[in-house]
């Protein structure tokens, strides 16, 4: 019995992980951890929105010509899909005039960086590692 | 949102929440960790913008 749910668990590791980087907190929704998982949302799903309203930077940048741009746009692409909508909305840019442009990197960054932490967190919901 | 104090303060408060519920699990622990993270993160903030006060920009 204890083999079966483990299989079960392990069988919803993947979506719970998938569905967790493409919407923070959606990952704990889709694990019935309702909480956790609309806490995540308001409180991930607003840093990142404040990112954008700040004017942050949202371009792609992937390469080894300039390693920190590109684990800075890894760490904003962390966050799934608010990134790609915000970029299709035409925030991309950004605007580096505005006086809360680092701050808005920062927010939409951490954000993405936190999304990690939440996506581990949902796998070792998944596999009954965490309550 | 042209206060850095009030940036501070959202920062702070929105991953320190989310800490919280990473890190705890029950919801009176959660809310002291919070609480305790929260005022780290504007207690440092503060003490190193005022280290920092006497270098030029």
């Amino acid at each position: 019995m204890a083999t079966v749910v483990t299989e079960t668990r392990r069988g919803a590791a993947i979506p719970a992980c998938l569905f967790a980087w493409l919407l923070p907190g959606a990952g704990h929704l889709y694990l019935k951890r309702t909480v956790k998982g609309l806490v995540f949302l308001g409180a991930i799903g607003t840093l990142f929105a404040l990112g954008v309203a700040m004017d942050a930077r949202l371009q792609m940048s992937l390469g080894l010509d300039d390693i920190l741009a590109s684990l800075f746009s890894l760490a904003q692409m962390a966050i799934g899909a608010p990134y790609f909508a915000a970029r299709a909305m035409g925030f991309e840019a950004g605007q580096v005039t505005s006086v809360t442009h680092e701050y808005g990197n920062t927010f939409t960054a951490v954000g993405g960086l936190l999304n990690i932490l939440v996506i581990l967190d949902a796998y070792d919901t998944a596999v009954g590692r965490k309550p | 949102m042209a206060s850095h104090l009030v940036v501070l303060l959202i920062f702070s408060a929105l991953v320190s929440g989310v800490f919280a519920m990473l890190l705890r699990d029950d919801t009176g622990s959660r809310l002291r960790f919070a609480a305790m993270a929260f005022g780290a993160f504007v207690l440092s903030a503060v003490v190193v913008g005022w280290i920092m006060h006497p270098f030029p920009s």
